[in-house]
């Protein structure tokens, strides 16, 4: 039993006594670091420059500049680190997930006994290749003319039903209807539903736009949704997206996320908003906006007319002026007529009007009230103060110009009365024997001979020649 | 209203032409009152239109068919026409 205790003993014993004397030189005994040194000196005289792809984790920035990383794959991991200078020459920001390929340089981080790569560059693998599709489709598209802008069909003034594709339950659609509400509250508004974010997103979002082209009275529509990163915007560069946005039928108006992104959707679409609050505040003028124009546009050709209305009187009275003018009274009382019948309704139209408006100032009263006073108190004071003005002063003025219209046309068609005017240059035609007072113009022949009365003496005159009227009271 | 009436944009339109057409002043006496008249009816359809529309909120669903927005979505921007309570104003405002 002690030989077999004994024997290796004895054996290691032996060994390590002849090793001493004759064996082999003993293997050399690393320092940590010596071998660690080695290990480095092997890896960066191998691996001066490479590539390697993978996805990012545990990425953290710290207050130095670096950043240091991991890259991993479903098998293995890689440390990673960036140093200041590269790290500032990025154009993107590095995050846990991102699929990247790097370039660097082998080497150790001695305290730690870990290789590591030292990278030069990142570049986001996944957006690349996709970047790179991107500006393939849109070289194709524009190759198609799709976005030509001659292409850019104008948007309606004034839509009968806004179409809206977007995510039902994202911050976009509400941005919007809060805006349409405050600028046009009885817009009608048809929402298609779509997936904006996602893999299927661009189909739903092609399918929501065709679907929606196809509402009856729909025309025009907005394509958005609220900001996000430039993946959760990929969508609206997408080929689906883009060709739905140039079949649909009536005018698109793009906006997807802030201002800053453009996708190729904003490219195709008739109108780009640079955000969803912005595209419903394109898609339709303010109401008060549309209707002072109308407004501004009724009061011009009011004036204009009235101009005109009374630059024919004038001239008539100039011609009244001169003899021979038997029967103007006549004429001008029925140009007074039509004249009063247009005051007529114009004064109608000013009653209408001053009841809307009444209306809408009730209504911005309320909305008013509504409102925190205390936070714009002042302003609101003088913008109320000032709206009410301008809303009473325009409608009144209408009303009461019209009514001073009717008055005065009426008192000049009194002074007309053929028995007050003989004195102020009216004359009066007879027969040829002074018999009777010749009212038509029928009763005589040409060649005929009649007498004209005027203020002073009386003329002896032959007709030349006769306008009759059409059907003047006998 | 009017069948020679097109549509909004047309009125705004010809009611734009017939202002300057009126401010040029050159047109016979019956010409101009005959432009009135129509510029006349043209604001009142602009007028009409503006007013015509229901505020409506509606939802397309797949298969085409038109439903009201659900109530938290319909809300949404009507607080313009709402009092301080919200306790909503009588329907239809402008009415």
């Amino acid at each position: 039993m002690s030989s077999l205790f004994d024997l290796p003993f004895d054996d290691d014993a032996g060994g390590t006594g002849a090793g001493e004397s004759a064996a082999p030189p003993a293997p050399r005994i690393y320092t940590v670091s010596e071998l660690t040194g080695e290990v480095r000196v092997l890896l960066e005289s191998t691996w001066t420059d490479l590539w390697v792809e993978g996805e990012i984790s545990n990425c953290r920035l710290w207050n130095t500049g670096h950043i240091y990383f991991s890259l991993k794959d479903a098998g293995a991991q890689l440390r990673a680190v960036m140093f200041k200078g590269a790290a500032r020459a990025l154009k993107f920001t590095l995050e846990d997930g991102q699929h990247v390929l790097a370039r660097g340089r082998l080497s150790v981080y001695d305290p730690k006994g870990e290789y590591q790569i030292v990278c030069s560059d990142v570049e986001p693998r996944g957006l690349g290749a996709r970047q790179l599709a991107l500006d393939q489709l849109r070289r194709r598209l524009q190759a198609e003319g799709l976005l030509d802008p001659a292409r850019k069909r104008a948007l309606p003034a004034l839509p009968r039903k806004i179409g809206i594709v977007t995510s039902i339950d994202g911050a976009a659609i509400r941005d919007m209807l809060k805006v349409l509400g405050r600028r046009y509250q009885n817009a009608h508004v048809v929402i298609a539903p779509a997936r904006v974010q996602g893999d299927t997103a661009a189909a739903d979002l092609a399918r929501a736009l065709g679907a929606i082209g196809r509402v009856e009275g729909v025309d025009v529509v907005i394509v958005g949704r609220g900001g996000g990163s430039i993946e959760d915007l990929w969508a609206f560069n997408e080929e689906p997206v883009a060709r739905a946005i140039a079949a649909c039928p009536v005018p698109v108006i793009s906006a997807v996320g802030h201002e800053t992104d453009v996708t190729l959707a904003d490219h195709v679409a008739d109108f780009r908003a640079p955000t969803p609050s912005a595209a419903a505040e394109i898609v339709v003028d303010a109401k008060d906006a549309f209707a002072a124009r109308i407004d501004r546009l009724a009061d011009r050709a009011s004036a204009a007319v009235h101009r005109r209305v009374l630059m024919g009187r004038q001239a008539l009275q100039r011609l009244a002026a001169k003899p021979a003018m038997a029967g103007f009274p006549g004429r001008m009382a029925l140009r007074g007529r039509h004249v009063a019948e247009l005051l007529l309704d114009l004064q109608r139209t000013g009653r209408d009007g001053l009841a809307r408006r009444q209306r809408a100032f009730q209504a911005l009263r309320l909305r008013l009230e509504a409102l925190d006073l205390r936070r714009s108190l002042g302003r609101i004071d003088a913008r109320l103060s000032q709206a009410d003005a301008r809303l009473r002063a325009g409608a009144l003025r209408r009303y009461h110009a019209s009514e001073a219209r009717l008055g005065s046309l009426a008192a000049r068609i009194d002074t007309l009365s053929p028995l007050a005017v003989l004195g102020r240059g009216y004359a009066v035609c007879w027969d040829r024997d002074r018999r009777r007072i010749l009212r038509d113009a029928a009763a005589v022949s040409d060649g005929d001979a009649v007498r004209v009365t005027l203020h002073r003496g009386e003329l002896r005159c032959v007709v030349t020649g006769r306008d009759l009227p059409p059907a003047e009271e006998p | 209203m009017d069948v020679n009436i097109k549509d909004f944009e047309g009125a705004i339109a010809e009611l734009e032409t017939i202002v300057r057409r009126l401010e040029e002043g050159d047109l016979a006496l019956e010409q101009s009152l005959e432009l009135y008249e129509r510029g006349v009816r043209l604001s009142r359809y602009c007028h009409a239109r503006l007013e015509e529309a229901e505020r409506r909120i509606e939802v397309l669903g797949e298969g085409g068919e038109l439903t009201p927005a659900p109530p938290s979505l319909a809300a949404v921007g009507e607080d313009e026409g709402r009092a301080v309570d919200g306790e909503p104003l009588r329907k239809g405002r402008k009415a």
